[in-house]
């Protein structure tokens, strides 16, 4: 029960108590705290420390052991940033938007940990749904008429989209007809158990309605769009909750049910179907580089390739599984710190459009190296994490049965760097005809300590590689039954 | 009894695919929160149970009354003009309806071969989640696109009855108050968009694009 209420209902009583509290600096020390609670609470269990025990409904697996750390991590430097964040100036429009920040953020923690930590299919359809509607108020921070659409976009696809993960739930209850499992709790466990038995066709369907409606939440292509609007239009805190958390929560959906369908006949199946989804939002994030003119915009199709390149590992199996969980690590930190960055050029230029952002490195040079140090480690260049976890992924596709995808996703990927660093080169270094230069020194704020911190934090787990992290993506890898 | 309610939820469907009037979507809504309410209450008919009288009361509180009532007032206050201003004409979008209800009942009588299921509410609960996206993509009013999720969801929640899943209560009282607070977070977001854009329709939704 101890962890059950650090985990969730710490969070949720918080919520309601940053709800009723309007100053913000009491809020944001209440959220500290349980941040910090839920960091500790969960790197314990993940090192093995802490053995949780959750009520019905609730459980720890090796994935959960992995994914809620990630989130914890994220959510602790996305708060720890937000209250310097808050205190910005904004369009006296957005102020009334501020007071529900908090309260909204501690739901938001909430719902995810009840999503990773959920044991039973209907218990993780409950709190996704939550995580969506605890952000959508979120997009709508800046009360303009683009995050006003975004928010209606992302808010009504989402919902469709869990909706057709919902009936792919029912089709899975379907498919356990005239075996042991009928009448019986859709625990993902005795699924995983009687995988075999149950009945290929629905199971096929019950998988088909399951990934493409959590699609829509993890950025997948062709229904990434909602989520593109989304990322971009939202406060750069919150679009770092959402490409380092929220997708990944999504994606754990999906793996539940490919660890489900991982021993049966239909395995086949759904493998090509995620190894589609991936390839194309390689190609979307590939084509919509080349035209982007949204920096915020660059940095969503960043992330639906990053995703995407999670999914194909996940697709491909074996050493590639491996690579995309470590890269779920690398990938959800290295986002925070570009989010949080292009948040700052936000903050000054005022705008999200890359013509108007100038020679940034001489304006906010602070900001403009830590930019581009992260483009540097998003973009696979070592000592940085992501280049380490790519190269799995790459060295798995190679000795996969399908080596020849290795070719598209470097293709694709080769582009996607060409012309990310084409753009984040434009904003840092060409001059602007307008006005004239004017060198500033920026304050050194707590933002930018927290984007060293994490660059560093991403390059020593890169370069140490823990034996415990290394632990539990094997035991995941066990548990999926993927053979290395 | 189940077929009766079931079929009686697909006339509903007819209705909605054919009028042209916002209120009447919200007629329907209520009417398939009904009929859902009844088809859970019907176990209860034979064994009673004070615990069990939750759900069907609870999806009668949130389903007939608090959303209709809600999605009403915001039509009132949004001043939303009576017609749904469709895509397509209602005569084409009948006939299209009908050939997909068909095109379910047929496959789901087929499939019902080798799994054992009850076919109507298997196949009503399906139509309403296809015709729910239909009304979603035809329709230029976003109150109506909200009515559209709305028979998606209670499709599902036949389509549900009917593979006889039992999701535990809790779960299920969950997924109702995810509902009503998407629904909510939808009116208020209308209420801004109505402000901001002045006007309510999905062609007013065309800033976000690369």
């Amino acid at each position: 029960m101890f962890e059950f209420s650090i985990f969730i209902l710490l969070p949720l009583v918080t919520a309601g108590f940053c709800y009723f509290i309007k100053d913000l600096r009491p809020q944001y020390g209440a959220s500290i705290i349980v941040a910090l609670l839920h960091l500790g609470l969960s790197l314990l269990v993940f090192l093995g420390i802490h053995h949780a025990q959750l009520p019905t409904f609730f459980s720890v697996d090796s994935s959960s052991k992995l994914f809620l750390p990630i989130l914890s991590n994220v959510y602790f430097w996305v708060v720890l940033v937000s209250y310097s964040y808050l205190r910005r100036p904004i369009t006296p429009k957005a102020e009334e938007g501020k007071k529900y920040y908090f309260a909204l953020v501690n739901f938001y923690l909430a719902a995810n940990s009840a999503a990773m930590l959920s044991s039973h299919f209907g218990m993780y359809w409950v709190a996704s749904e939550a995580t969506t509607l605890s952000v959508a108020p979120l997009i709508y921070f800046y009360r303009s008429e683009e995050s006003l659409e975004a928010m209606w976009k992302y808010l009504f696809l989402v919902s469709v989209g869990i909706a057709f993960a919902f009936i792919g739930i029912l089709l899975l209850t379907l498919s356990a007809k005239g075996t042991v499992l009928e009448g019986q709790q859709l625990f993902f466990r005795d699924f995983i158990r009687n995988a075999t038995k149950l009945n290929p066709i629905w199971l096929k369907a019950s998988f088909i309605f399951i990934f493409v409606g959590l699609s829509t939440k993890i950025g997948i292509a062709p229904m990434h769009s909602g989520d593109i609007d989304a990322t971009s239009n939202a406060p750069s805190p919150i679009a770092a909750l959402m490409s380092g958390s929220l997708r990944l929560t999504a994606f754990l959906g999906v793996m539940r049910i490919f660890q489900i369908i991982h021993p049966t006949s239909s395995y086949e199946f759904a493998r090509t179907l995620i190894i589609i989804g991936a390839i194309l939002s390689l190609f979307v994030a590939f084509v919509f580089m080349f035209k982007v003119n949204n920096y915020k915009r660059m940095l969503a199709y960043s992330s639906v390739e990053h995703l995407g390149l999670i999914s194909l590992g996940l697709g491909v199996g074996g050493l590639a599984f491996v690579g995309a969980m470590y890269h779920a690590v690398y990938n959800s930190i290295a986002k925070v710190v570009l989010f949080m960055m292009a948040g700052n050029i936000h903050g000054h230029y005022k705008s999200r459009e890359v013509e108007k952002v100038r020679s940034a490195l001489n304006i906010l040079p602070k900001t403009g190296w830590l930019f581009l140090i992260a483009y540097l480690a998003i973009s696979g260049i070592p000592p940085f994490g992501i280049f380490f976890s790519e190269i799995k992924i790459f060295e798995g596709i190679l000795f996969s049965d399908r080596p020849y995808l290795l070719g598209l996703v470097m293709f694709f990927m080769l582009f996607i760097f060409i012309n990310m660093g084409k753009i984040i080169f434009t904003m840092l270094y060409q001059k602007s005809e307008l006005e004239p230069q004017t060198i500033n020194e920026e304050k050194f704020e707590l933002n930018h300590l927290v984007v060293i911190i994490l660059l560093v934090m991403v390059t020593i787990i890169a370069v140490s590689s823990p034996e415990i992290l290394y632990r539990n993506i094997m035991n995941i890898a066990k548990d999926y039954g993927m053979s290395l | 009894m189940e077929n009766v309610l079931s079929i009686l939820f697909c006339l509903s469907l007819f209705y909605v695919s054919v009028t042209s009037r916002v209120k009447a979507y919200v007629t329907v809504l209520r009417v398939q929160g009904i009929i859902l309410s009844v088809l859970l209450m019907i176990p209860f008919i034979y064994k009673f149970s004070i615990f069990g009288i939750i759900l069907p009361a609870t999806l009668l509180l949130v389903k007939v009354y608090l959303i209709p009532r809600y999605i009403n007032k915001v039509i009132l206050d949004l001043d939303i003009k009576r017609r749904i201003e469709p895509t397509i004409q209602q005569m084409v979008f009948l006939p299209i309806v009908i050939a997909t209800m068909v095109i379910i009942f047929l496959a789901s009588s087929i499939l019902s071969k080798s799994t054992e299921l009850d076919v109507i509410p298997f196949a009503s609960g399906f139509s309403a989640i296809v015709i729910g996206i239909y009304i979603i993509m035809s329709r230029k009013k976003l109150i109506v696109h909200v009515c559209g999720f709305l028979i998606m969801e209670n499709g599902i929640f036949l389509f549900g009855t009917a593979v006889a899943s039992e999701l535990p209560m809790m779960i299920e009282l969950g997924t109702l108050l995810d509902i009503f607070v998407v629904v909510f977070l939808m009116g208020i977001a209308l209420n801004k968009i109505s402000s901001t854009f002045e006007g309510f329709e999905v062609t007013h939704l065309g800033r976000l694009k690369d």
